[in-house]
């Protein structure tokens, strides 16, 4: 479970050449539950990257506090990345290496025995269908293909807790069906999954849970269906609008 | 496997799988060392044939047959100087001296008269330096002998001519003359260690933030002291092993050149190899350290790169300043990086005696500063400013 209660952060940055203080989450709060996705929806620049890095214990909060499974992100650290696969906004490889050299060079970092690894990478290979790109060196490799190592990577030591920012960016439909399976069967094992995103499809269509952020706080929180009878609107998109815009959807 | 040594693996698999690194090291072993080895031995040997042919340029030979005597007798061959001589020592073309030799001269020798003798010499010409040192003695030793001749026609004792008596005695032993050259070796050696260490550095640190994999490496729970140890063993390893290259270049261009100017100008057998080893290795691991915290503080890569060639320069710099203000070997030079490492390698080379104290301080300050510079950087990794670049 990651429980976030009232975080907020800012930092400082030149706006037009003058120092200034920029706040990028003002008050964010939910709980994620295991065994269901739950997705951070909101327009750019709402503050859920800030957010997942507060989670992530590199960014530290201002005030608020986060726990994942009980551990608080900002007195153990360690603690909470040893829970914790993270697929990041950066997700960068390591070129020269081949696919499996990145995964084995992750588990080594966090001591997982070189005997589960092998077999974790066998399944997650099989999952992603990339069993063809594990010996091949990751230059030259495609959006989709450097997604599935990074993603593999990121959980190569099972972790309870997922946290994955903005994954389908740049994926084409195939790619996005392989994630969308591997997340789906990570649920399914009864992990706790955080995700990012601004497409509101893949929302619905992935999340059992939806937290709409703007302005850097918590707008509205629950499954799609009790967000739309809550705004009183017809689509999800339109009740988005309205709560992260605070405006009323335009009928054409 | 501890974290530093997972760390240490992988940093050296994609180190040696990168094309710059291979290159760098083939460039400093094969190129530096040897080649340097080869010109300098050519410039010495060079330099003593100058010296010891003694050739002298007269510009108007036949007018002065006194002045041409007096030089073959000293042991000078005459040579007739081009016409447009002038112009060839500006241009670097003629490198010697030429006397210049009035029309009227002997005439003028017979009246008993002062006659104006020029030497039209390039002093920026080093490489003749000696000989146009000894073609103006020579000079000199005519005007006394003339000046001696005249004294005695009028009965006026020599001694009147000679109150003092000058005897030049350079306690330059023949070691120390080469030596002076030789300051390129250490230097190059000294250098080896920033070039081995420069690529490495910059793409583990700020090559890492720039691909995007800082932030989910930073991820794992592991400390990232151990982390900048790992990465920093690989630098440091680059940096060292291209020193050693670097030096076995020249211990190999020694053996294979075997000119008796060079092996008699300096002195690099295997203890000097073994010093010059035992005061580069600090120095490399400090090295590895700076190039890496000013690259791990860098925005970006050119950022990075920026950093990494003003410490360059520093360490170009640094050991050529005793050379420009003439200090030779002070105390306070032991405190200053690669200028005590310069200066202690130089005083190897010229055969004078090293002590423990010129191996051990500087030694002592560089791996002081590589902890400094290490810890900095692990603090550097745990600000959320410096992983998301600003």
């Amino acid at each position: 479970m990651i429980e976030v209660e009232h975080v907020s952060k800012s930092f400082a940055a030149k706006v037009d050449g003058k120092r200034a203080r920029v706040t990028a989450v003002e008050d964010v709060s939910f709980v994620a539950s295991d065994g269901r996705i739950t997705a951070l929806l909101g327009p750019n620049g709402a503050g859920k990257t800030t957010t997942l890095r507060i989670i992530g214990t590199l960014v530290r909060a201002d005030r608020g506090q986060a726990r994942v499974g009980g551990v608080d992100v900002q007195t153990d650290t360690h603690g909470v990345r040893a829970q914790l696969g993270v697929l990041s906004d950066a997700r960068g490889l390591y070129l020269r290496l081949t696919a499996r050299e990145n995964i084995e060079y992750y588990a080594q970092l966090r001591r997982v025995p070189a005997q589960a690894a092998r077999r974790r990478l066998a399944m997650m290979a099989e999952l992603l269908d990339m069993g063809a790109l594990l010996e091949r060196r990751v230059e030259g490799f495609s959006t989709g293909e450097r997604l599935k190592v990074a993603l593999s990577r990121a959980l190569i030591h099972d972790p309870p807790h997922l946290i994955l920012d903005e994954p389908t960016n740049g994926l084409d439909v195939v790619s996005t069906r392989a994630l969308r399976r591997l997340l789906q069967h990570q649920r399914n094992a009864g992990k706790c999954i955080v995700i990012s995103s601004h497409i509101m499809q893949e929302v619905e269509q992935l999340a059992d849970e939806i937290v709409i952020v703007a302005r850097g706080r918590t707008v509205a929180h629950g499954s799609a269906q009790s967000i739309r009878d809550e705004s009183g609107t017809a689509s999800l998109e339109d009740a988005f609008v309205k709560l992260a815009y605070g405006t009323e959807p335009v009928t054409l | 496997m501890s974290t530093v040594a997972v760390v240490f693996r992988k940093e050296l698999k994609d180190a040696l799988r990168d094309r710059r690194t291979w290159l760098i090291v083939l460039v400093t072993s094969i190129l530096v060392g040897p080649l340097t080895l080869i010109l300098l031995s050519k410039f010495i040997s060079g330099l003593e044939e100058d010296a010891a042919k003694r050739e002298v340029y007269v510009a108007n030979a036949s007018a002065a047959p006194t002045l041409v005597n007096f030089l073959q007798r000293a042991g000078a061959t005459v040579k007739d100087a081009p016409g447009d001589y002038e112009a060839q020592i500006k241009s670097g073309r003629l490198q010697n001296a030429v006397i210049v030799v009035p029309a009227n001269f002997e005439a003028r020798l017979e009246a008993g008269e002062t006659i104006r003798l020029q030497v039209m010499f390039d002093e920026t010409a080093t490489r003749a330096q000696p000989a146009t040192r000894a073609t103006l003695a020579t000079v000199r030793g005519l005007t006394r002998e003339l000046g001696l001749q005249r004294l005695l026609t009028r009965g006026v004792s020599p001694q009147v001519m000679a109150p003092l008596d000058i005897e030049e005695v350079n306690l330059a032993s023949s070691q120390a003359r080469g030596a002076q050259l030789l300051f390129l070796i250490p230097w190059l050696a000294l250098l080896g260690s920033v070039a081995g260490a420069i690529s490495v550095a910059i793409d583990v640190t700020a090559g890492e933030r720039e691909r995007g994999s800082l932030e989910p490496l930073l991820m794992n729970p592991i400390s990232t002291a151990a982390l900048v140890l790992g990465k920093w063993s690989v630098v440091a390893l680059c940096s060292a092993t291209v020193v050693l290259l670097t030096l076995i270049g020249f211990k190999a261009a020694m053996q294979f050149i075997r000119s008796e100017n060079l092996s008699a100008l300096m002195q690099f057998g295997l203890d000097e190899f073994a010093l010059f080893v035992v005061m580069l290795l600090p120095f490399s691991a400090m090295i590895a350290s700076l190039n890496m915290l000013a690259a791990t503080y860098g925005r970006s890569h050119k950022e990075a790169q920026t950093y990494a060639t003003y410490l360059a320069m520093l360490v170009n710099f640094a050991p050529i300043v005793p050379l420009f203000i003439s200090i030779r070997d002070a105390a306070w030079q032991l405190f200053v990086p690669a200028m005590a490492q310069q200066s202690v390698m130089m005083r190897a080379l010229r055969g004078e005696t090293v002590s423990a104290v010129d191996i051990l301080l500087p030694g002592a300050i560089a791996l002081a500063i590589t902890a400094l510079a290490l810890a900095g950087q692990a603090v550097l990794l745990r600000n959320e400013r410096i992983i998301f670049s600003r």
